[in-house]
Parts: C-alpha cells; sequence; structure tokens
C-alpha cells in the first residue's frame, strides 16, 4: 500500500483505489486495469505534480477523483464527502485535457453559466466572471465565441471556469497544452496565487521542466501503481545520497531501511533517496550511531527530469498489473 | 398535431440531449460543478418541454385561423388535442433523453423508433392471430400502460373518455413521465464520463 500525507486535512483520500475499464466489443473484450490498489492522502495548501509515463493511469487518477468515473474498489474521498456528492464537487474545479464548450457561446457567457451552477447570485455571478476575466487575461476576448478559441484560450477559459468560486482543490490535466510562454507564465502565476490562497493543486502533466517550477512534490504513477520513493506519497524526494563505508556494519542497512528507500546496495555502498541537503545528518548519525565506518558521503542533486527516467527504468521489471478478483487483465499501456 | 408534434418532433429535438455533450466531453465540465445530475436532467427536459409547448400552441393558433378564415373542420376538441399532444410530447420526450444518456446522438431516435417497432409488431400479430388469448391481453394492457400512452390520449383527444377518465389519463401521463424520466436520471447517475487510456 502506498500511503503518505501532506499537511494536517485530508483534501484528497485514496484507499486501496483500484480501476478496471471492462473490456468493450471492439476491443478484443480483454478488460482493462488502469489503477491498481493506489492510495493517497493529499492535505491542503500544496501542489502535487502527478507524474508517470503514458498509459500509468494519471487521466484516469484525476477523473475519479472529481467523480467522472467509478472506482471498481476501495474509496475515495474529497474534504471527506464522496466525488460525487455535491459537497465534493463544490470544493473542487476540474480542467480535462482537452477543454470543450457550447462552441456558439462566447467566454463571458461560458463563465456566467458555470458561475450560475454554483448558486451564486446575479451581483456574485458578474463579479467572478469579471474577477476571472481579468486574472487570466482573457478580457479581450470575453466575447468572441468559443468556437474560434485557440487550444490554449479554451485552457485559460476551462481554468477560469475551474476556478470560479475559489475551490480547495483544483485538478488540472495537461493544463499547460496550447500554451504559448507567456500563457506558461501566466498559468504559473494564477497556481502560485491559488497555492497561497490555502487551496490544493494537483496537476498532470509531462512538461516536468514546468512542473519544477512550481513545486517540489510528486506522486509517480507507474502501469497503474503509485511509486513509493523515499517511503513517502507524494514524495518530495529529488536527490540521491551516497554513504561509501567499509564492510562488516551488521544493522546499517536497517538503520537506513527504517527512514528511506535504499536505491543502491553493496558491501560498501549504500545510495538512498532524500529530499535534500537537509536530510543528510541525519543518516549520517544514525549510520555512525549503529557503528559504520563511513568513508565518504556525497548528495547527488536531480532534477525531476533525471529522477522521473530513473524511476522509468527502475520500474521497467515491474510485475504485471493484477486487480484483485478481475483475474488477468491488460496493461493501460 | 399528435402525431407530427406530439410523436415525431420530439425524437428530433432530444437527440443527442445528453450523448452530444458525452461524445464531445462538454459534459466533464458540467457535471463536476455542484449540480444534481436529476437537476441537470430536469432543467434539459423542461427546456424540451417548453419548446413542444410553443409549437402546440403555434399549430393550435394556425388550426384557429385557418378555421376562422375557411370555416372548414372542427375546433370543438382542440383544447383537449393541445393538452394530449403536449402529454405524448413530454411522454416522448423523456424516453428519447433517457435513452440519450446510453445512445449516440445518431443512434438515439433509432433506437427508440427500433424499440417501439419491437414492441408494436409483435402486439400487432398477436392481435391479428390470437386476439382472444390472455396473453395477448396481458401483453395489450402492458403496452397500453407501461409505453407512451398513445392509445389512451388519442381516445382523450377523441372525447370518448369521461372527465374522470380524462383525469387518470393526464395522472398516467405524468406518472410515466416521471418513471422514464427517473430512468434516464438514474443511467446519468451510473454513467462514466470518460474513457481516456492515459
Amino acid at each position: 500500500m502506498n500511503s503518505g500525507e501532506s499537511g494536517n486535512v485530508a483534501v484528497i483520500e485514496c484507499r486501496e483505489v483500484t480501476k478496471v475499464y471492462k473490456g468493450a466489443v471492439g476491443r478484443r473484450g480483454m478488460p482493462v486495469c488502469a489503477l491498481a490498489g493506489v492510495s493517497l492522502r493529499v492535505g491542503g495548501g500544496t501542489i502535487i505534480g502527478l507524474i508517470g509515463p503514458n498509459g500509468a493511469g494519471k487521466t484516469t487518477l484525476l477523473s475519479l477523483i472529481a467523480g467522472l468515473i467509478l472506482p471498481t474498489g476501495g474509496a475515495i474521498s474529497v474534504c471527506d464527502h464522496p466525488p460525487r456528492s455535491l459537497e465534493a464537487r463544490r470544493s473542487l474545479g476540474y480542467v480535462p485535457e482537452s477543454p470543450a464548450f457550447l462552441p456558439r457561446y462566447s467566454a463571458r457567457a461560458v463563465l456566467k453559466h458555470h458561475a450560475a451552477l454554483h448558486g451564486l447570485s446575479k451581483a456574485g455571478i458578474s463579479e467572478e466572471t469579471e474577477r476571472l476575466l481579468a486574472e487570466l487575461r482573457l478580457e479581450e476576448y470575453a466575447d468572441r465565441a468559443v468556437g474560434g478559441f485557440s487550444q490554449g484560450m479554451r485552457q485559460r477559459l476551462a481554468l477560469a471556469v475551474a476556478l470560479l468560486d475559489h475551490p480547495r482543490l483544483l485538478l488540472l490535466d495537461e493544463p499547460s497544452n496550447g500554451l504559448d510562454p507567456i500563457g506558461v507564465i501566466e498559468l504559473r502565476r494564477v497556481l502560485t496565487g491559488v497555492r497561497q490562497s490555502g487551496a490544493t493543486v494537483i496537476i498532470s502533466s509531462h512538461r516536468l521542466g514546468e512542473l519544477e517550477k512550481l513545486t517540489s512534490k510528486y506522486v509517480f504513477l507507474h502501469q497503474g501503481r503509485i511509486v513509493t520513493f523515499g517511503g513517502e506519497t507524494p514524495v518530495e524526494q529529488t536527490a540521491r545520497l551516497r554513504i561509501e563505508f567499509l564492510p562488516g556494519s551488521p544493522g546499517i542497512e536497517e538503520e537506513v531501511l527504517a527512514s528511506y528507500r535504499p536505491l543502491e546496495k553493496s558491501d560498501t555502498r549504500l545510495v538512498v533517496g532524500v529530499g535534500g541537503i537537509e536530510d543528510v545528518p541525519n543518516i549520517v548519525s544514525s549510520l555512525a550511531k549503529a557503528g559504520a565506518h563511513i568513508v565518504g558521503v556525497a548528495l547527488e542533486e536531480q532534477d525531476i527530469e533525471q529522477t522521473f527516467v530513473r524511476l522509468c527504468r527502475e520500474r521497467r521489471a515491474f510485475a504485471a498489473c493484477t486487480c484483485a478478483g478481475w483475474g488477468p487483465v491488460r496493461r493501460s499501456s | 398535431m399528435f402525431a407530427w408534434t406530439g410523436c415525431l418532433l420530439p425524437l428530433v429535438l432530444s437527440a443527442g440531449i445528453f450523448g452530444d455533450d458525452i461524445a464531445s466531453g462538454r459534459i466533464r465540465m458540467v457535471v463536476t460543478e455542484p449540480i444534481h445530475l436529476w437537476e441537470l436532467y430536469l432543467y434539459r427536459f423542461l427546456g424540451l418541454s417548453l419548446q413542444g409547448a410553443v409549437h402546440l400552441l403555434t399549430a393550435g393558433a394556425v388550426i384557429l385561423i385557418l378555421h376562422r378564415l375557411t370555416g372548414r373542420g372542427g375546433i370543438g376538441h382542440l383544447a383537449v388535442w393541445l393538452l394530449a399532444s403536449w402529454l405524448i410530447f413530454n411522454a416522448w420526450t423523456a424516453l428519447s433523453a433517457s435513452v440519450s444518456v446510453v445512445a449516440r446522438r445518431d443512434q438515439n431516435a433509432m433506437v427508440v423508433l427500433l424499440a417501439t417497432i419491437a414492441v408494436m409488431f409483435p402486439l400487432y400479430m398477436l392481435m391479428l392471430f390470437f386476439q382472444d388469448s390472455l396473453g395477448t391481453k396481458v401483453y395489450h394492457e402492458i403496452v397500453r400502460y407501461a409505453g407512451p400512452p398513445v392509445e389512451l390520449l388519442v381516445k382523450m383527444g377523441r372525447g370518448k373518455c369521461s372527465l374522470p377518465g380524462c383525469v387518470a389519463s393526464v395522472a398516467h401521463s405524468f406518472a410515466l413521465i416521471a418513471l422514464y424520466g427517473a430512468a434516464g436520471i438514474l443511467l446519468l447517475n451510473k454513467r462514466e464520463f470518460t474513457y481516456v487510456a492515459d
């Protein structure tokens, strides 16, 4: 089970969530296991990057949290409510990978329509609409039909819709798709503001460089499972600590294993994933107390791209995805 | 008026009422908003029902004007026919909108039409060859009371039922509309709104 916590109050809690897409006619009748026993707990006021290779189950996880699809097994709660409840929907804003709107509506009409669905008063609808048009720099295009919008413009409008009524949780599926560099910078500014207001943001993206500018917390999905990295989910480790020591010190690995996941082990070397330099004294002092003869310590900083590539390589021999009660299933990739 | 506006127009108007939004992904932007799915169904149904009412009132006004101008035909039961047409319009709309939750626009009306044929053709054959059999009678009653109430409303429009009978027909029609609507809402609640392999 993957578990972990960020913050005190859980905005999202997934317990052993499994999602199997039943095999449809024309898809060779084989069920597809998209998620297998995913457990995750995310607190407030944080930005989390949801990363993983194609077919890892990122969009499925976001769709489950948004209540768009139903889990095959396990339980999900959004702000302590089931995802399809009214309370959960009041708390969340969702931006799909390809947002779609009625093409004849203007951006202003779309925002007013969605603001009305939030149950805002007439004054509140106008106020929220104008605030978000300004915040997302959409005023110039506010009265144009959405059907003529580019992908980037639709993304910005979808983000504006998701930000209506100040959600506690924002789910973004590839939000920078089609955005120009200025749009990406604007997106970063908006999301930073959202986080500062105490909301939680989950971003699924393949643009790791962009993610890195927003957060250091990641959930790595691979073949429908969360890959634990250093024993925590979401992971925050982006560095490797290499420790060289003399052989023959029993119990050293156990000392490290208690808190950190070893990435490499040999008689004279131990490599563990750590969050940063602040973790080094703890590990070194634990090892020293356990009687290790340390001869060298080196911290190798890794950016998220390197971490991603390494995790993908490590998981290459990952066991076949199995979902309890469903027998053999096809992997989602 | 009963056949066109009451029975055929709803199939055209309600085709893809949910299917289009589901296929284009627009529904994902709506169902994540704080709104009950039954509200979504109800508002769309009421929108269609209003369109039906406008069509029927316009048709009624045209019939009235033509009658005044030409003096042909009878308008004694016009109001009852308008009510009967509106009720059957709503029944077909609720049925078709519910089918729309699970069928694409291009299949929506076809599914309703084929289902109607699949139900009516055996009934027609049974009535032709086994009119007095108990099975035929039971099947006929099921179709009469569980299917769109065409027969009962035509009877009402022709003025062939008493006032309590008419009231019962109206109540029966509303009950069926509610039943078809409830089935649509149930399907909407069970429905998943995306399937993406990533």
